[in-house]
């Protein structure tokens, strides 16, 4: 459906975003996960037809998209950025905005903001301005006037960063009822993982502006020594992690969170690294087979780790936040890129 | 000071009873500012907002060479341009020197830098989000600019009202391009000249005075404007 191919896009000659292929199948939901400038909005902005690549392509339906993309291409995808902007005007008239522009008739508009001010909860807000709103309120309408357009690809940036837990649960059940309403392909950067699991259909990691070959947990920004063999290798705080590789200098670690071992007490293993922690949340992903179990790992700066576990495991384990855990893994389970 | 006191009740003399030559004078004088800063502001806006949005080659010498032309000299221009419209100039055929045609020609070059460069620093000066906004909500290119500017008016007002501002105190390209003809090409600035070289100060502070009482009318109508604007953000 959407898709970059051999995409390098640099600011300033800075390298910001490397993919060589990154798809959103049509009528999935696809988030994208990683630290704050990772490359998250940027690959957003590119989906968009908001900017070009500085290298690659970005093809819409298997064709692919000029470099200035037109105003027609650009009515098939929306973007709800980070931090939304409102133009000048009511709440009303930014929502109808975008379908005044695609000519759309005066009754038919009245239904669709009908229909997305009722499932948002935005009537009492649609005669306030800008500056009488607050920074979720903005988010809210920025989301509804994203999907009062009906595209086929709704890219959301963090849209439930400054929503109150009640106001994100509404944001998430709007977007399911949209998908069940109809065949919408969405793409949502997020950086909380429980939100990427509760409503994503795949979940993939960006890290330094590149995809991470494994999961979108456990991923560390770090230096290597030079040398071969196992290294140990400081992730943050106290906490440090041995490593097999030959790589130095700068690099991302990833620990699979099927690799890691979960147990109530040191087991006598070969695994190289063993982390005490306490746990701190439980997300059951949405087929409800499986448990992220994210740990406290210590140290100053609370390194976390994400182990993935069975139901039945965690039931065994009596897992629960707050519960002392061990994580254990093998340096060669740490993967370098 | 007793003659400037004298200049200003014969100034006063004249505004009242309506001389036909002063108020003749205005009209030429306002016909040929609006003209010109329309002209200069229906292509140095666009060119702003085009300067400040589009990255291309040599983007960064365009916005320099139009920052440079905000200190260009009047009366050189006025050279330039008398040059250009002179019999066995290039554009010698239109004839248009010695008239008011000529005297907006000069100005708009004045003032084109002006619109051009004030509304470039207007326009980057509004938020990257509200453009991509603009587009990603499926605006083409004519309604984005319309979105960008509505979102910068308090600036733009503030660039149409500084073209107007050079338009009419400008003297040197006036009175170059236009001759200082008496009925025909005679503004304020070049008619206070005028009078204040044959020592008719009444005469020139009159005119002096209709050219504020001009200048701050318009401003003040533009702020109303502004005022009216910024009641509803």
């Amino acid at each position: 459906m959407l898709e970059l191919r051999g995409v390098r896009h640099r600011y300033e000659k800075r390298l910001v975003l490397d993919l060589e292929q990154f798809t959103v199948p049509r009528g999935a939901v696809v988030a994208v996960v990683g630290h704050n400038g990772a490359g998250k909005s940027t690959l957003l902005r590119l989906l968009a037809l908001l900017e070009a690549p500085t290298e690659g392509q970005v093809l819409l339906n298997g064709v692919a998209v000029p470099r200035r993309a037109s105003a027609t291409l650009r009515r098939r995808v929306t973007l709800v950025e980070q931090r939304p902007v409102l133009f000048r005007g009511t709440v009303l008239e930014n929502l109808v905005y975008g379908l005044q522009l695609r000519g759309i008739s005066r009754a038919a508009v009245h239904g669709i903001i009908g229909d997305v001010v009722d499932r948002l909860g935005l009537q009492p807000l649609l005669d306030r301005r800008r500056a009488e709103l607050s920074d979720g309120e903005v988010q809210r309408v920025a989301v509804a006037r994203a999907l009062a357009l009906r595209t086929d690809v709704l890219l959301l940036d963090e849209p439930a960063s400054s929503a109150d837990s009640a106001a994100a649960g509404a944001l998430y059940r709007a977007l399911a009822a949209e998908r069940a309403a109809r065949p919408v392909t969405v793409c949502i950067a997020s950086h909380q993982l429980e939100d990427a699991y509760r409503w994503a259909d795949d979940i993939r990691a960006l890290a330094d502006g590149r995809l991470s070959p494994v999961t979108p947990e456990n991923l560390f920004r770090v230096d290597l020594p030079p040398g071969d063999g196992v290294k140990s290798v400081r992730i943050g705080g106290g906490v440090e992690i041995a490593v097999m590789t030959e790589r130095t200098g700068a690099a991302v670690l990833a620990v699979p969170p099927t690799d890691i071992f979960v147990s109530r007490e040191p087991l006598a293993s070969s695994a190289r690294n063993v982390f005490k922690g306490r746990v701190r949340g439980m997300a059951i992903d949405r087929h409800g087979a499986g448990v992220q179990v994210r740990a406290d790992m210590g140290g100053d700066a609370g390194v976390e780790l994400v182990a993935s576990v069975t139901a039945e495991a965690a039931r065994d384990l009596a897992l629960a936040p707050g519960i002392s855990v061990v994580f254990s893994f093998k340096a060669t389970a740490v993967q370098v890129f | 000071m007793d003659f400037l006191a004298e200049a200003f009740r014969r100034a006063w003399g004249l505004l009242i009873a309506g001389d036909s030559e002063v108020f003749g004078i205005a009209a030429l004088t306002l016909k040929v500012a609006i003209v010109a800063t329309a002209i200069s502001c229906v292509a140095g806006l666009p060119l702003g907002y085009f300067l400040a949005t589009r990255r291309f080659w040599g983007r960064r010498a365009a916005l320099t060479m139009v920052n440079t032309a905000l200190a260009f000299p009047t009366v050189v221009v006025g050279l330039l341009l008398y040059g250009i419209l002179s019999r066995r100039g290039p554009l010698g055929g239109l004839g248009w020197l010695y008239t008011w045609e000529a005297i907006v020609a000069g100005d708009v070059l004045l003032a084109l830098p002006i619109a051009a460069a004030l509304s470039a620093a207007a326009v980057q000066g509004v938020d990257a989000r509200v453009r991509r906004t603009a587009e990603t909500l499926g605006a083409g290119p004519w309604r984005t600019a319309w979105t960008v500017a509505r979102e910068a008016r308090f600036a733009l007002a503030a660039v149409i009202t500084a073209a107007f501002g050079q338009v009419v105190a400008e003297i040197g390209a006036a009175m170059i391009l236009g001759g200082n003809i008496r009925g025909s090409t005679r503004t304020l600035t070049t008619a206070v000249a005028l009078y204040t070289s044959q020592g008719d100060f009444g005469m020139a502070v009159a005119l002096g005075l209709v050219l504020i009482i001009l200048a701050l009318v318009i401003n003040i109508a533009l702020q109303v404007l502004q005022g009216r604007g910024g009641s509803h953000a």
